[in-house]
């Protein structure tokens, strides 16, 4: 059957499952501007960003031939949950016939969700089925771990693109892995490839570090936010991104209790601020930005499509964190309306002040040592 | 002891419940103004710029209680019903008020709406109240009871076709139920309440659609049991307030009750707008006619009787002439 899916974080990995169950796979394209607009066209006016350029997404999906589109759904409060119903209704009333299957909460509807894991199964053996599976969830993590570093170094990169040309080569060397045991193999050369890659060298305390937090969809998908990574990665900063493919499965499938994943922590954290999780990942929002200000980061970018529900309640309490946690944070709203000028504007004015506080702190921790010494 | 309540959100829905529930207990209970335009102004400034119009209302409301000298604010947060949810906004209204609202000298009372059904007696919910008003179990389990008597006293007078307003008039000013008008058409009125009573959201639509010879239906006037979650659908809104509006407009979709249905909507609604183009999907097919209404702080007056006006005299022509809806 020829599948489409959403394209969010890493699509290597889902485009990998799929082949691997013997369907054909139209690969989604990365959103343009013709992927908004038409979006944008068919969309309620007042529905969050995701869901157009999901729309968007889905219609040339449609177009290029796809047969059946996979997404994941969710149970609410955050309106993501009820994407898949507009979504469909939408497609059938322009006119096609794609299918839309929808994977919701296991634990909730465990009947739904075996029957369509066993429709996707396409008469694969089981065996097989299983190995799919290990393969893609040992796949997503190393290539979120390399696109996490990739982040770091990127800022300091000496030549412009060396980084891009090595990650493309990074894709091309994990599309051709077939087994689990080639993985690690791969990851290390990987490794060695962006470790080869020339950079400057910069003192540990003139290092800013920005922390990214925010709605999933548009804080993982760098063609909605407008690249805001490369953006601040250009402008000399160290980018650290919450919300990644892998950070949510093991949120989300690994029972609560065994669970050690950052993002519970940070969930726990966001107590201090919040009585009680308001839908979307807004309770770790928050607790990722208290964990920001302990671990020393320089300031923090909160990204959320505009009108979002649950992000909007973090929105109200940033004021009072960037005083509580002496950090700078700063909220951008993304809709199909933003500007290029708009965001590089907000974003160098934003680092300016990040970096101009890094200094103040330094220069005042440096008086204190020598004052220090006098004193001695 | 003097409990403000804000005149917004559930108030319009709950009312009933929390006044009966309070004075049982000893409390007076003082309702904010009305809303109009200084309300909203005031609320609008406090609250981050892009939230739903009714949360700045909220806390419009809220800002006017704490100059009535009341000595708490009662704040429901509501979480669930069964497995349910409210809009995220209302798990997270705690939070909008007191992080908005800066030097908030009245304490709040914050009760978490955790029940069963709609209605929501439950002890366990109205527990914290006994420290706060210093009152025995007893007192309270006795005061749930007869504010849940009361509050399906009310429920059963809007079945009856009475707007919430009617009712509140009728349970507590004593004011007769007004006679029912035969109208010429029906129009389904689909929005929560809390846009659809408050008359400065609405711009008084209600009254106004009277005016022009259109009775009207809201989702409050049919029963539980029509618009209760439809289990052979796959994925129903999942939260109680949407899910019962849009089970409602496809109740009325169907009955043929209705020759015409307006969605009353409030600037930077999530639910409406899923649930909106759905009802406009369902119309759609049935050859209904749709429109939506949207409102924010700035909205004028004119605008929206041009609206209703043309909409009421496409449907009385067609239905004149004889067109079957």
């Amino acid at each position: 059957m020829k599948i489409s899916f959403p394209y969010m974080g890493q699509v290597q990995g889902y485009k990998k499952l799929l082949e691997f169950l013997g369907h054909e796979v139209i690969m989604p394209q990365k959103p343009t501007q013709h992927t908004f607009d038409i979006g944008v066209l068919h969309s309620p006016e007042f529905i969050c960003y995701p869901f157009k350029v999901m729309l968007g997404t889905y219609i040339e999906a449609c177009e290029s031939g796809a047969e059946m589109i996979v997404s994941s759904g969710g149970s609410g409060p955050c309106r993501a949950g009820m994407y898949c119903e507009v979504h469909r209704r939408i497609l059938k009333q322009m006119g096609y016939s794609t299918e839309i299957l929808i994977f919701d909460s296991l634990k909730k509807h465990p009947i739904r969700f075996v029957k369509q894991v066993l429709r996707l199964k396409n008469k694969t053996p089981m065996i097989k089925l299983i190995k799919a599976f290990i393969y893609t969830f040992k796949l997503l993590p190393l290539l979120d771990n390399i696109d996490e570093i990739i982040k770091i170094k990127r800022a300091y990169e000496i030549n412009s693109g060396d980084f891009d040309k090595a990650r493309e080569k990074i894709t091309e060397m994990f599309e051709a892995t077939n087994k689990i045991s080639e993985l690690c193999g791969v990851y290390k050369k990987a490794i060695e490839i962006i470790d080869a890659v020339p950079i400057r060298l910069v003192d540990e305390k003139d290092r800013v570090k920005i922390g990214i937090v925010g709605e999933i969809y548009v804080a993982m998908e760098a063609a909605t936010n407008m690249e805001i990574e490369r953006r601040l990665n250009a402008l000399g900063v160290e980018v650290y991104n919450v919300q990644n493919i892998s950070g949510w499965l093991k949120h989300n499938i690994i029972p609560r209790k065994f669970n050690t994943s950052k993002s519970w922590k940070a969930f726990d954290e966001g107590s201090r601020y919040k009585r009680c999780a308001c839908g979307g990942h807004d309770k770790e929002n928050t607790g990722w930005l208290i964990e920001f200000a302990k671990n020393g980061y320089d300031g923090a970018v909160h990204l959320m499509p505009f009108g979002c529900l649950p992000e909007l309640i973090t929105r109200s309490i940033i004021p009072q964190m960037t005083s509580d946690l002496d950090m700078p944070i700063l909220t951008m709203s993304i809709d199909e309306q933003n500007g290029e000028a708009n965001t590089q504007t907000r974003l160098e004015a934003f680092i300016d002040l990040c970096k101009s506080k890094k200094k103040a702190k330094n220069e005042v921790y440096q008086e204190k040592k020598e004052s220090h010494t006098v004193g001695v | 002891m003097k409990i403000g309540i804000p005149r917004a959100l559930l108030y319009h829905y709950y009312y009933t419940f929390w006044r009966t529930l309070f004075e049982e207990l000893g409390c007076e209970v003082i309702l904010s103004d009305e809303t109009n335009s200084k309300i909203v102004s005031e609320g609008s400034k406090v609250t981050v710029s892009e939230i739903c119009v009714p949360i700045k209302i909220f806390n419009g409301h809220v800002l006017n209680l704490e100059k009535k000298n009341v000595d708490y604010i009662f704040i429901p947060q509501f979480h669930k019903v069964k497995k349910e949810w409210y809009c995220p906004k209302f798990l997270g209204i705690p939070e909008l008020v007191e992080y908005s609202i800066e030097n908030l000298a009245t304490p709040l009372i914050v009760l978490d709406y955790i029940t069963k059904t709609d209605m929501i007696d439950s002890f366990a919910v109205h527990k914290p109240l006994l420290n706060i008003l210093n009152v025995t179990s007893m007192q309270l389990k006795k005061a749930l009871k007869s504010a849940r008597e009361k509050q399906l006293k009310f429920r059963s007078i809007c079945k009856n076709g009475y707007t919430v307003p009617e009712a509140y008039n009728f349970l507590f000013d004593g004011k007769p139920l007004p006679g029912k008008k035969k109208s010429e058409i029906t129009i389904g009125l689909m929005g929560y309440v809390y846009n659809v009573y408050d008359n400065f959201v609405s711009m008084n639509t209600i009254k106004k659609l009277e005016d022009m010879g259109a009775g009207i239906i809201t989702f409050d006037m049919l029963d539980e049991e029509e618009i209760k979650i439809d289990k052979k659908e796959i994925k129903q809104p999942f939260w109680t307030f949407s899910r019962k509006i849009y089970n409602a407009s496809k109740q009325l979709i169907n009955s043929g009750k209705i020759d015409g249905m307006i969605h009353i909507t409030a600037f930077g609604c999530g639910p409406d707008s899923i649930i909106g183009k759905m009802m406009e999907i369902d119309c759609e097919e049935k050859n209904i006619p749709f429109m939506t209404v949207r409102v924010d702080e700035h909205s004028g007056d004119n605008h929206v009787n041009t609206r209703l006006e043309a909409f009421t005299d496409m449907i009385k022509m067609h239905k004149r002439k004889g067109g079957n809806q």
